[in-house]
């Protein structure tokens, strides 16, 4: 004989909002204490930065000085020339992006850039003449970019890597002119800053990389000559804070390659500094994937008859590239928040800007000062960039499953 | 298929020497060394000439010269007069100061945080990854700034009218100021006990663990010695209270003149800063003169507060304040008109004669400024205050003035205020220090091995007490709060690395969720988390280097105005390098130390 069990009762729905808020908010008298002492902190914290930023904060100062933080002294009438440069650039991320589809990491990172440069070009159209057409075009120029690279085939992509040395170059040709009048005049060095130049000096990370590789293969090198010295460089580079590397190249720099300080400008002082800086650190980076790289692949590949170069090159580097990306992003992070820095030595980066605007005359009279209003707006700024940097790294972490055991 | 190549004769393969790897390894590295040395050379001889050429230092002598650079903040004392190795010494101190204060908030801060990201609570742990979020992704030199110029600068009240927080602390605007212990000259009286103290804590230690071998149970073993090294600790040090006495060759300088007092050891026929002395100082009866600062500070300019400094409301018992020219005053409308508090006096201009403050008096027309230079006469009787002398031996209060000396400044063609001048509390001319000054009895006091110091404010900064400006302050909280959220992630990433069979288990076996926590995960989570948590420490080592951006004198920031000013670049590179990977290095032998300690004993 059979018993029929009765049907159970359907279980109960869980997705309330009573049932989440008692499960997450409310669950037990600790809990409770913490989430309503909580709420009103954050209610309080809210309120205060609401009101400061929409009725106390005399914004003015800042919106007034935009130029200035975005290029500082970049003549105007050729602002059209780094916008030009920032334009292709995005281009060249669209090609990425657009070989890699919208939901690629890189994809995603442009929709984000570009949804920025959407906002700035339409602030640009409606309150800023100078650039009213530039802003537009450097969207348009980032939006051709990702339709070529959505069209184009895999194998013209491959060659990336080569048109962003090449833009390397046009960019610099581009920003510093190569005539003595017309549309390419020469823009002395001294007058980049502001945000551009955080910019120009964020792109120390891409001559980084071939030196860092160097440096890391170097240190797992089995030469006791070539190993010791590159671990000296290292461990030296490393050992110190950047903001002396910065202030020793910018004193001895001249007198150690023998030239006239004047025809050494301190942004490529500077440059060189964080290129080096951060080669060490792109260094460490890379000997973590090359040690994650099992050996037995090396030992497969030099079975196969590779040479240890082809080894190396072909098989080993790739496969511990490959495992150090999120690393190398998050290294990223970290030079895009350390070109801030650059102050020591006398540049005027987009932090400094803030210093300089929020000390102008004019900024003194108002009451309270403007440093609260202009260090909000610069770190928000910072946070823009170097949070939607984080979230790419995640991205990554997540799908090389790097981390996950 | 290929065919194998027969082995020559024997198996034995001659291989030429251009194809031997062994000889190419060695040729290589050959080469590469020339390279270098070649590059450094020439790199050398470049720097070598050129200094040469610009005839800069280029070794270390100018360390023994005097400095010149005024450094507010020191641990130990500091002239101008002492030598660039002090004010490097100095800076070094300074970093270690920030740093190490630094670690131990940004570990907890970073701790709790860490942990509040794991929290079920979901509003708790959206608070903690806002605060990670935000902090690590905005440059430090930004954070440091907003600290010091948008918020520790304008923020906190002014000096003149500090925040009284109960326990004796002390903000506003110049810093952080709370009442500290200081060793004082008897504090040697007190060592032997110390050292007592922690013989017998091993002492006890040893007998403890021994105890609970013997019984094989278990138990708390640090009660033991805490409280032997305590006991011993305080009957030593409260010996040296019921024993103090002063030293012979301690003494006191006073200069009321100038409101400056100076402690000092002798010690081989030179007088040392002796730090931290308590000093009783009496005033039997003097006339005191003070001229108001500056009456035109602020945008509403109605009064001006001029204080005797150190004269506490029931201290003075019969003060009278009047203008230096009476005559003078009365024909400008000048009149005074003193609060309750009788070291203060507020100067009002009533133009118009009728005794009462209208719309518009505190400011003259003329000018757009309101009135100053008044000076104040206060007659002192039975001023009495003890004071505990500074870092530097040095008591800067009170800062007194003679009657006479105030009248001689005054009585010149100028003693009538004008609006809009600029006095200073003290005469600027040599007349005014050759004058008579205020007697004062001074006496040092005896005391055991400690004094407490509190800070209060005689005029325009913090005197006694533990000072913390408001530059070390930004830079200490601009440091800590980005360390932490660093340090918050790799507590998260730690606590997430503890497999969840651990909790699970400790659950099972009946402990509470707190008792799983701090028993079970945390320590597990320790060993995961303290290698990339001392490698952030160095980090903030190495970050406090942004100090200049705060105002704050620490290794980096000193080094950089020697080097300006000496023009010793190459020397001051090398002091740094060589100061910083020392730092490197004492925290990575800590990590390996503690990596040895923590490292799962594996079979």
């Amino acid at each position: 004989m059979s018993v029929v069990i009765p049907p159970r009762p359907a279980p109960v729905k869980t997705q309330t909002a009573g049932y989440w808020m008692r499960r997450n908010l409310f669950s037990g008298p600790f809990n409770t204490i913490l989430t309503l002492l909580s709420a009103v902190l954050v209610v309080w914290a809210g309120y205060n930065l609401i009101n400061f930023v929409f009725i106390e904060a005399s914004w003015g100062q800042v919106w007034r000085n935009m130029k200035l933080f975005g290029a500082y002294r970049y003549p105007t009438e050729f602002l059209w020339r780094p916008l030009l440069a920032i334009g292709t650039m995005l281009g060249l991320m669209g090609v990425m992006a657009g070989a890699g589809g919208r939901k690629s990491i890189v994809g995603s990172a442009f929709v984000a850039l570009q949804a920025f440069v959407a906002v700035v070009a339409l602030i640009a159209i409606v309150f800023w003449p100078s650039v009213r057409f530039l802003w537009p075009m450097v969207f348009v120029l980032g939006a051709i970019g990702y339709g070529l690279g959505s069209r184009w085939p895999k194998s013209t992509v491959k060659q990336l890597p080569w048109a962003w040395g090449a833009w390397l170059v046009f960019g610099y040709l581009v920003l510093a002119g190569f005539t003595a009048a017309g549309p390419m005049t020469k823009v002395p060095v001294r007058d980049w800053g502001g945000f551009l130049l955080t910019l120009i000096l964020f792109t120390g990370i891409v001559p980084s990389f071939p030196l860092g590789i160097a440096l890391a293969l170097g240190r797992n090198s089995k030469l006791p000559a070539i190993k010791y010295i590159c671990i000296g460089f290292i461990e030296i580079v490393r050992g110190a804070p950047l903001i002396m590397w910065l202030f020793i190249a910018s004193l001895l720099l001249p007198l150690i390659l023998n030239v006239d300080a004047n025809s050494l400008p301190a942004i490529m002082r500077a440059y060189v500094a964080i290129t080096l800086f951060s080669a060490a650190y792109m260094a460490e980076n890379v000997r973590g994937g090359l040690q994650a790289v099992p050996r037995g692949q090396g030992e497969a590949a030099r079975a196969l008859g590779l040479s240890a170069w082809q080894t190396t090159l072909l098989i080993v580097l790739p496969q511990a590239l490959r495992a150090v990306i999120p690393a190398i992003v998050g290294q990223a992070i970290g030079l895009f928040k350390d070109t801030s820095l650059v102050f020591i030595v006398g540049l005027v980066d987009f932090f400094k800007v803030g210093d300089i605007v929020s000390g102008q005359p004019e900024a003194l009279l108002i009451t309270g000062g403007v440093k609260l209003e202009t260090f909000l707006f610069i770190a928000s700024i910072y946070f823009f960039f170097a949070y939607r940097m984080s979230l790419a790294s995640r991205q990554l972490e997540r799908r090389l499953g790097v981390g996950e055991r | 298929m290929v065919e194998a190549k027969a082995p020559a004769r024997g198996g034995a393969t001659v291989v030429p020497f251009w194809r031997n790897v062994k000889v190419i390894g060695v040729i290589a590295q050959l080469g590469f060394l020339v390279l270098i040395v070649a590059g450094v050379g020439v790199l050398v001889n470049n720097v070598v000439t050129a200094l040469a050429a610009a005839n800069l230092p280029a070794d270390f002598s100018f360390l023994t010269k005097p400095a010149g650079i005024p450094i507010a903040e020191r641990a130990i004392p500091y002239e101008v007069t002492d030598t660039y190795g002090r004010a490097l010494v100095i800076g070094i101190l300074n970093t270690l100061k920030v740093a190490l204060v630094g670690v131990v908030l940004a570990t907890i801060l970073g701790v709790l945080f860490g942990v509040m990201r794991l929290s079920g609570n979901w509003l708790i742990r959206n608070i903690a990854s806002v605060y990670v979020e935000v902090l690590r992704n905005i440059p430090l030199a930004v954070q440091i700034v907003f600290w010091y110029s948008a918020i520790l600068l304008p923020f906190p009240p002014r000096i003149s009218d500090p925040i009284a927080l109960p326990g004796g602390l002390l903000m506003s605007n110049v810093g952080l100021a709370f009442p500290a212990l200081y060793p004082t000259y008897d504090f040697v009286a007190w060592v032997p006990y110390l050292i007592g103290g922690v013989v017998l804590a091993a002492a006890a230690t040893l007998w403890r663990v021994r105890q609970l071998r013997r019984n094989d149970s278990f138990g708390r073993v640090w009660p033991f010695p805490v409280v032997a090294f305590l006991v011993v600790a305080g009957i030593g040090l409260g010996l040296t209270y019921v024993n103090d006495k002063v030293p012979d060759n301690l003494t006191f300088t006073y200069e009321a003149d100038r409101g400056r007092g100076t402690t000092a050891f002798v010690v081989d026929g030179k007088a040392r800063p002796a730090a931290f002395v308590p000093v009783d100082v009496s005033i039997k009866a003097a006339t005191l003169t003070t001229t108001s600062q500056n009456l035109v500070e602020s945008r509403q300019v109605i009064s001006g507060t001029f204080r005797f400094p150190l004269i506490g409301k029931h201290e003075a018992s019969d003060f009278t304040v009047a203008f230096a020219d009476p005559a003078a005053a009365a024909a400008s409308g000048l009149k005074l008109e003193i609060t309750d508090f009788p070291s203060v006096g507020i100067v009002y201009a009533d133009r118009n004669d009728n005794d009462r403050l209208d719309q518009g008096e505190d400011i003259d027309p003329q000018t757009g400024r309101g009135y100053g230079g008044v000076d104040v006469v206060m007659t002192l009787t039975d001023f009495n205050r003890m004071l505990v002398s500074d870092r530097d031996g040095q008591i800067r209060t009170p800062l007194f003035k003679s009657a006479a000396a105030a009248r001689a400044d005054t009585s010149g063609e100028s003693a009538l205020p004008r609006p809009g001048t600029r006095f200073s509390a003290f005469g600027n001319d040599a007349a005014t220090d050759a004058a008579e000054g205020v007697v004062a009895d001074t006496k040092i006091l005896p005391v055991g091995a400690l004094v407490l110091s509190r800070a209060y404010v005689p005029v325009s900064n913090y005197e006694g007490g533990m000072r913390l400006t408001v530059n070390y302050l930004a830079l200490l909280l601009a440091l800590v709060v980005y360390t932490s959220s660093f340090i918050a992630e790799i507590v998260r990433g730690g606590i997430l690395a503890v497999p969840k069979g651990q909790t699970e288990a400790a659950r099972a076996i009946g402990l509470s969720g707190y008792q799983t926590f701090s028993l079970i995960v945390f320590p597990q989570a320790m060993r995961i988390v303290l290698p990339p948590m001392i490698s952030q420490y160095l980090n903030l080592t190495k970050n406090s280097s942004l100090a200049s951006l705060a105002g704050y004198a620490e290794l980096f920031v000193i080094a950089s105005v020697i080097s300006n000013q000496t023009g010793a670049a190459i020397p001051i590179a090398l002091l740094l390098i060589g100061a910083y990977l020392a730092i490197s290095l004492a925290f990575s032998v800590v990590l390996n130390q503690v990596n040895a300690r923590l490292a799962l004993v594996e079979r």
